[in-house]
């Protein structure tokens, strides 16, 4: 395998994808799970309906995750046939990375946030849980653009 | 299908028949009971002739049995869990019982429920008074501990005609300056150091009863204070050693009381049954509140579905004299609860229709519309026809098991979601990641992406034109046929003609009907302001909706991102399974597949069914849905352990109806 600019500069994209989604998912998970722990403190039988909820900025890890897998097979480093490519195109992979790397990062932030306020809102109804979900999911709706920037981005170039 | 037809019923009948009627109408289960209460408030004649109904002793002696009950079921429940795993809670069946045996049966109930609740009641205070001794002699323990190595008998810390002992702390640093103290002040006094903590020391001080004031001053300054047992006899050692005893022996009387609890375990079914029992009987008494009286009748009002009138007025008037129904239709304007009525195959739909709200009496039902994309957008999402497959047998497995109503419409839901799963896993995807019966049907997004994300958007075009003809035939059907032409109709041409912008050779005619189209829609769109101004000038700024339009459909490009990820990740996990070989490495492979795999059905099928659920609330019903419907809740049995049949069939039959009516 020989290293070149272009190659560290893809790994690095990988990185960032999985590294920034994956820890805006972190982050998003842990305020809900906060929330959601002070509310089956009062209640027990709304564990799951808040795991639901909490589950839900988890989405954005595995879209990371997504690009991170398709950029390693893209440029074979998992199979070990290395492509050859020049700086360029190394970068060119490295921004295709960026999209979900930063909306990974913000977007599960904010949504854990909004999925926390549904916490509280089935907290006092919980015949509403599905809207609660919806909330959620409206900010859930610009990772899934990112993501599919990305790939666009990281189909069409060309090794 | 759609929105059910409502009537509004009115009964009135002789108040010794109320509990006749109440027990028909509650059996039936059809009839949403409204308030009369505030009725015609202004109205002074309706005042004078009628006041509210009430039956406030009765509520209030149930409530206090029901609580009884619950407390009793509650500590069951907490001390002796009912054996039950979520499948069987969910799976449980209800013991079947003839609604005329219930009063009977009841009388049964209340005698070992009342027992059950004295018993564990008494049961209660006891492991409470248990609990409080255990607390009591902990702290003791604590207490003691320190003065462990004391030789004395704690009843001799007392002032004896010549002598005092005593016991006190003191900082461990005021330890050997108090006695040095002591040693300058009162010679002849004892001072031993029996332990100490990493603060304290605990000292025993003997003295003749002469010298207390000197050794109260000579102390002062070393921060001792004086310590007491009183009521214990024997060394602090004795002492702990029968608490320790003691706290066996409560440890044991508590275990007692445990399996008097578990004794009593075997009434759980009972007072389960008492308590549905006592809950009808309750929710009959509370129900009362909304009638309205005179003197010897009552009245109520409601809402029923118009083809369940004959039914409730036969029953009524085959066991009560008095009764009177009268029933009408809603009039115009007047807003009435929402019942959903749809086909068999529609039905299970109600669950997602329901998910984001009731659609409003005046509006559309959205089930069936919904159905159709709900089922196509699953299958689209997943694109896995073996993750297809696991879906689809969960579900089937989990429709042979479970009863509950609303959960066995949401597996319907999934089943169909499953099948429509395996197709598209088919066309367009793998099994389980791998490409087991060759490439896909149709062609593989993961190679090519660019043509599914074409498909997506043109499925969300179809389903946002889709929309806009439902509103379309609405609009019509409400004779508006000016709305439907400009709202509808105008936004229909402005878009088609930018689409066409994209096919070769049409550039004419797309400019020509968009110009058209915006044109139309300038004119038409201010149409409701007062002046020519501000008409044109809301007509222009209602271009700018074209942006709505833009968005709901780049909107759809979701079910190509969800798509990719199912099969994306699927591959992943084969990828690195493939990476563990050799026999050793068999079996953390199998685990990795199967837990990998299990995961990403699990994850996806909730992204998935709540990105198809959301495309039917945002972007389709955008373009027709009118919600903040009510649901309607008609006044029925409410209970979990019991099913209360009407009568037995051979009775019925003897009430005089032909067999062949009733089957």
């Amino acid at each position: 395998m020989e290293f070149t600019i272009g190659l560290a500069a893809a790994i690095m994209g990988a990185a960032l994808a999985v590294g920034l989604a994956c820890a805006g998912s972190a982050i998003g998970i842990g305020i809900v799970g906060q929330t959601a722990a002070g509310v089956v403190s009062e209640d027990p039988d709304k564990f799951g309906p808040t795991l639901l909820l909490q589950s839900l900025p988890g989405t954005q890890g595995i879209y990371g995750l997504l690009i991170g897998f398709l950029i390693l097979q893209r440029t074979g480093v998992l199979g070990g046939n290395i492509v050859e490519m020049t700086v360029h195109q190394g970068f060119a992979v490295l921004f295709a990375a960026l999209p979900i790397a930063i909306v990974g990062l913000f977007s599960a932030i904010a949504q854990g946030k909004a999925a926390a306020a549904g916490v509280l809102l089935i907290a006092k109804r919980p015949e509403e849980l599905g809207k609660g979900i919806i909330y959620a999911v409206m900010v859930e709706t610009y990772a899934v653009l990112a993501l599919l920037m990305s790939i666009m981005i990281l189909f069409n170039i060309q090794f | 299908m759609a929105i059910a037809k409502m009537k509004k019923v009115y009964l009135i009948a002789h108040q010794a028949e109320k509990n006749d009627v109440l027990a028909i109408l509650q059996q039936v289960g059809v009839l949403e009971i409204g308030d009369l209460q505030d009725k015609d408030a202004g109205n002074t004649a309706w005042a004078e002739l009628v006041e509210s109904d009430q039956e406030q002793e009765a509520l209030q002696a149930l409530e206090g049995y029901l609580t009884d009950v619950r407390f009793a079921l509650d500590f069951l429940n907490r001390h002796v869990p009912a054996k039950k795993s979520m499948l069987d809670a969910l799976s449980a069946s209800k013991t079947s019982i003839i609604a005329g045996d219930l009063s009977a049966n009841a009388v049964e109930w209340k005698h070992v429920s009342e027992d059950t609740y004295k018993a564990l009641r008494r049961i209660d205070e006891k492991l409470m008074s248990l609990r409080n001794e255990e607390t009591r002699l902990q702290n003791l323990k604590l207490q003691l501990a320190p003065w462990q190595k004391l030789a004395l008998p704690l009843e001799e810390v007392k002032v004896t005609t010549a002598v005092r002992v005593e016991l006190g702390t003191l900082p461990v640093t005021e330890v050997d300056p108090a006695r040095q103290a002591l040693a300058e002040v009162v010679p002849t006094c004892y001072f031993e150091e029996i332990g100490r903590d990493r603060h304290d020391a605990y000292v025993l001080i003997v003295n003749h009863n002469d010298t207390v004031e000197n050794i109260q001053t000579a102390l002062k300054t070393h921060s001792y204070s004086k310590h007491q047992f009183p009521q214990l006899t024997g060394t602090p050692a004795e002492v702990l050693e029968r608490i320790k005893t003691d706290l066996v022996n409560l440890e044991a009387e508590r275990k007692v009381a445990l399996t008097k609890v578990k004794e009593q375990a075997k009434h759980r079914d009972t007072l389960n049954f008492y308590n549905d029992y006592l809950t009808m009987e309750r929710d009959k008494k509370q129900v009362v509140a909304n009638f309205a009286r005179t003197g010897k009748s009552f009245i109520l009002e409601g809402w029923i579905r118009a083809g369940d009138v004959p039914n409730l007025q036969q029953k009524l008037e085959s066991t009560c004299e008095t009764v009177s129904l009268i029933a009408r239709e809603p009039e115009s304007g007047e807003v009435h609860p929402v019942a959903l009525d749809n086909k068999k195959g529609f039905a299970p739909f109600e669950f997602v229709t329901k998910l984001y709200g009731i659609p409003s009496s005046t509006g559309l039902d959205p089930t069936p519309f919904l159905a159709p994309f709900w089922v196509v957008f699953f299958g689209l999402c997943m694109t896995d026809a073996g993750y297809g497959v696991a879906i689809a047998l969960l579900a089937s497995i989990g429709l042979l098991k479970i009863k509950g109503d609303s959960v066995r419409k949401l597996l319907w839901v999934l089943f169909a979601g499953g099948l429509s799963t395996i197709v598209f896993g088919w066309m367009l995807g793998g099994w389980f990641g791998l490409e087991i019966f060759g490439a896909p049907l149709v062609f593989n997004p993961l190679l090519d992406p660019m043509p599914m994300l074409t498909y997506a958007l043109i499925l969300g075009l179809f389903q946002i034109f889709f929309g806009m003809a439902i509103q379309f035939v609405r609009l019509l059907k409400q004779g508006k046929v000016f709305d439907a032409l400009a709202d509808v109709g105008l936004w229909v041409v402005l878009i088609v003609g930018l689409l066409l912008y994209i096919a070769p050779g049409m550039a004419g005619v797309a400019k020509t009907m968009s110009l058209i189209g915006a044109a139309g829609l300038v004119l038409t769109q201010g149409r409701t302001q007062p002046t020519i101004i501000k008409k044109l000038l809301s007509g222009v700024l209602s271009l700018y909706n074209i942006t709505g339009y833009f968005s709901d459909v780049l909107s759809y490009s979701r079910l190509l991102a969800l798509g990719l990820a199912t099969g994306v990740i699927a591959i992943a996990v084969n990828t690195m399974a493939g990476l563990l070989q050799g026999p050793i490495l068999f079996v953390p492979m199998v685990i990795l597949l199967v837990v990998g795999h299990t995961f990403n059905v699990v994850i996806n099928t909730l992204g998935s069914y709540i990105h198809s659920s959301r495309l039917q609330y945002i972007e389709f019903y955008n373009r027709f849905y009118e919600g903040g419907g009510r649901s309607f809740v008609p006044f029925q049995i409410k209970t979990r352990h019991l099913e209360v049949s009407p009568e037995c069939p051979k009775l019925v039959n003897f009430a005089g109806l032909p067999l062949m009516q009733r089957f």
